[in-house]
């Protein structure tokens, strides 16, 4: 009891002298020095036909060429419908898909980025200070309402993410189903780790989608090498494992998932032509052919099943 | 480096609320009995030779400099004119001058002339008693005055009527006449050897003694020497005390050669005096 | 059986429609919100190392280490309207180096040698330090390491070097990468038309 009473004495003189100093800390920051006076040469003074010269200021990329990649955004997803849908071609998908990877990917280095815009939206929902242009609003909304109607045509041949891991595709195995459900669950996790570390106050404020973009580093040909490590790991997993990246863990396709569920067209096996032979639930590298019926939710609109069919590749073989 | 040392003394104080500098310290001056004159916010304060608040009373403006003549009125100068106020504090004369008298920062006297920094237009002015133009100094060069990034002009005019003046942009104290003839300059840039000037722009202030020694204030980082009439150093003063954000410390010396040099930051007037003086 | 599908699609079509309804008033209230086109830039004020008031500490190389652009997107401008034009600019020489025998310090400050100095002005042969000299910072070179910026700051200099982001770089991310670094929450999203001043403050000065 005895040596309590100084050793609070020094805590409450410790925490006073922490107080002056964080105190003075303080004051030395609100420091404004004055400028009664024009101390800054002016060209009148400096004489000898000096001309100030302007502060560079180089503008960003001009707003119509941002609206321009919201257009360019929806025509490459009504051409994904059309192409799947209308088509059923294969090839034409592959074209398409190369092209998205080129612009959207390689060109505008993953920047119409309707993933890493979850974060944006969930902060403008929840933050009143906070504010996002109207073209990241149309970027985000727009593949949502797709889905809504034909499904998951985003995923498929527009985003740059999917499109990178949709060329590594050479030998798929069949992830089991329980697996691949279990696994399928991972995104949904990730969206919501998302969503909180983004709502958070703004100091503490977390994009985690970005900081661990498995792809935009690619784009971009720079970037930390943990981005990198884990870009490579994706495409190498990828080669075997079909688009690990969207069906396990991309937090914008559990968004579209749940979305597809309710389109009312879509990707079909059609009954009246099936042969039963099972090549498309073989062909589909996604498992989304349960059952010898496409699974809307988890299709990502690669045109492979129709590619492998026999009915579709001669027409008039069926029944 | 010279054999002087100085020390310490406490600071002049500022117990009591009169005695302190809410917003701003400014100016410092020392008169002939030694009595210490600061003027900030908008007030002129004088202490006795022992640091005791003496007199104190407003000024229209805040000031920016102020200094006292043989008669002990004390002229402080403002932005756009200067006061020229009675031993008491009565208001005896104001001078403005549109074009000639913007900030005032330095004011000194050279036989019954009254010299005044105008740190707008970069020179020294020169008014006889009465308060009539007499002539610029410094400002008939290539720069068109003093080199001033700091934002003050500073000078004083040492006994032989020679005005010692900062020009901190070229890292020098230039001497000049009273009818602006240039005599010389001492001091150069050095950022390692004390005996320079270091930074952009140093020395900002400055004070001559009653010897004929020239003392220096500099910022970033704040320091204090002394120097003598032919440019070498006689003493680091201090280069500790002052907050490091401290620009533009105003200097005094008295007839003890104690040294009173301003922090404008922490509003406080340091004091120091050679190492075995009697204090 | 086709009663059933028929209700079956009833129900969808009314979840459909909820869900459209629900997406786009979202959107509604999002776009009823926005600012326009904003853009990362770099708060002055907050900046550790533009901030007043903060000698003594060390330089902070977040901006060049962070952003996702190699090189990164925040670089050092100079306010030509602010500038001293000073003989001896710390933030060109290193001016803690020794002097050499023109009277000058012997060393630059920035590692990448970004800063060009000229004196302008009716030129003095004789007296170098009679002179105004101009520093334009070469946007190619500078890496945003912020040496000069810290050195330029008051009370050593006047402040009229800062870093600030080029939009021209910049690839706009969702969420800067620097700005998740930074511990002085000194970068923000800004309109367009401002942000391209060199001294911004998210809140401006009185």
């Amino acid at each position: 009891m005895t040596s309590r009473a100084p050793r609070s004495v020094r805590l409450l003189a410790a925490a006073v002298l922490a107080g002056v100093l964080s105190g003075a800390h303080v004051a030395a920051q609100a420091i404004q020095y004055e400028r009664p006076v024009q101390v800054a040469p002016q060209q009148e003074t400096i004489g000898g036909g000096y001309v100030t010269p302007d502060v560079q200021r180089p503008r960003p990329r001009e707003y119509w060429l941002q609206v321009a990649d919201v257009g360019l955004l929806a025509v490459a997803m009504a051409l994904a419908v059309w192409f799947v849908i209308e088509r059923r071609s294969r090839a034409w998908t592959l074209t398409l898909t190369a092209a998205s990877l080129a612009y959207f990917g390689f060109y505008r280095q993953g920047c119409i980025c309707p993933i890493g815009s979850i974060q944006n939206v969930a902060v403008a929902l929840t933050d009143s200070t906070y504010s996002i242009p109207m073209v990241v609003t149309a970027v985000f909304f727009m593949p949502l309402v797709v889905a809504l109607f034909v499904g998951r045509a985003f995923c498929g041949s527009v985003c740059p993410l999917g499109a990178m891991q949709e060329l590594v595709v050479l030998k798929p195995i069949q992830v089991p189903r329980r697996l691949d459900n279990a696994l399928g669950l991972l995104k949904y996790v990730y969206l919501a780790l998302a969503i909180g570390l983004a709502i958070r106050p703004e100091i503490a404020r977390d994009f985690v989608i970005c900081r661990f973009d498995p792809f935009v580093g690619f784009f971009r040909r720079e970037g930390f090498a943990h981005m990198m490590a884990i870009g490579a790991g994706f495409l190498v997993l990828g080669t075997v494992v079909g688009r690990p990246y969207c069906r396990y863990l991309c937090p914008y396709g559990g968004l579209l998932s749940w979305c597809s569920r309710l389109a009312t067209r879509g990707v079909t096996i059609t009954p009246a032509k099936e042969l039963d032979c099972g090549l498309c639930a073989k062909a589909c590298p996604y498992g989304a052919i349960d059952r010898m019926r496409a699974v809307r939710k988890e299709c990502l609109y690669c045109a492979r099943c129709y590619a492998s069919c026999p009915c579709e590749a001669t027409p008039g073989v069926a029944v | 480096m010279g054999s002087m040392h100085y020390r310490r003394l406490p600071n002049v104080r500022r117990d009591g609320p009169d005695s302190r500098f809410a917003t701003a310290l400014r100016g410092l001056a020392v008169d002939r009995r030694d009595r210490i004159y600061a003027v900030g916010d908008a007030e002129v304060k004088i202490f006795d030779r022992d640091g005791r608040l003496q007199r104190r009373w407003p000024t229209s403006r805040p000031g920016c400099s102020v200094a006292v003549d043989e008669y002990d009125r004390v002229y402080v100068g403002e932005t756009g004119q200067l006061e020229i106020f009675d031993a008491t504090g009565r208001l005896a004369d104001v001078w403005r001058h549109a074009s000639r008298l913007g900030r005032v920062t330095a004011i000194d006297f050279a036989g019954g002339d009254v010299l005044v920094g105008d740190a707008n237009d970069r020179a020294i002015r020169r008014y006889d008693e009465h308060g009539s133009f007499m002539n610029d100094i410094g400002k008939n060069n290539r720069m068109q005055g003093f080199l001033i990034p700091n934002g003050v002009i500073e000078f004083a005019v040492d006994r032989a009527g020679v005005i010692q003046a900062a020009n901190p942009g070229k890292h020098r104290i230039e001497r000049y006449t009273l009818d602006d003839r240039l005599l010389g300059h001492i001091g150069r840039f050095d950022g390692v050897d004390p005996a320079g000037f270091p930074g952009c722009c140093n020395p900002t202030n400055l004070a001559v003694d009653v010897r004929g020694r020239i003392y220096v204030t500099e910022k970033a980082d704040p320091r204090v020497k002394v120097y003598n009439d032919d440019g070498t150093l006689v003493a680091v003063v201090a280069s500790e005390g002052f907050d490091p954000n401290c620009k533009n410390m105003d200097i005094a010396v008295d007839s003890r050669g104690r040294v009173y040099v301003t922090d404008p930051v922490r509003l406080d007037i340091l004091a120091f005096e050679t190492e075995g003086a009697a204090s | 059986m086709s009663d059933g599908i028929t209700r079956r699609d009833a129900l969808g079509r009314v979840v459909r429609g909820t869900v459209l309804l629900g997406l786009g008033s979202t959107a509604g209230f999002l776009i009823n919100k926005a600012e326009g086109q904003v853009v990362w830039q770099v708060d002055t004020s907050r900046c550790v190392n533009s901030r007043l008031g903060e000698a003594g500490a060390e330089v902070c190389m977040l901006c060049t280490t962070q952003c996702v652009v190699a090189q990164s997107a925040v670089r050092a401008i100079n306010s030509f309207r602010d500038c001293g034009r000073c003989y001896v600019c710390p933030a060109y020489y290193n001016i803690r180096s020794a002097v050499d025998e023109r009277g000058l310090p012997s060393e630059k400050l920035c590692p990448r040698d970004a800063i060009r100095r000229t004196p302008i002005g009716f030129v003095d042969p004789e007296d170098p330090a009679n002179n105004f000299y101009e520093y334009v910072i070469e946007e190619e070179k500078c890496d945003g390491c912020g040496l000069c910026v810290k050195a330029c700051r008051e009370p050593l200099g006047l402040g009229s070097i800062v870093l600030k982001v080029r939009h021209n770089l910049c690839v706009d991310c969702n969420r800067c990468a620097i700005s998740i670094a930074c511990p002085h929450d000194a970068l923000f999203q800004h309109k367009v038309a401002d942000a391209l001043e060199p001294t911004l403050a998210r809140q401006p000065q009185p």
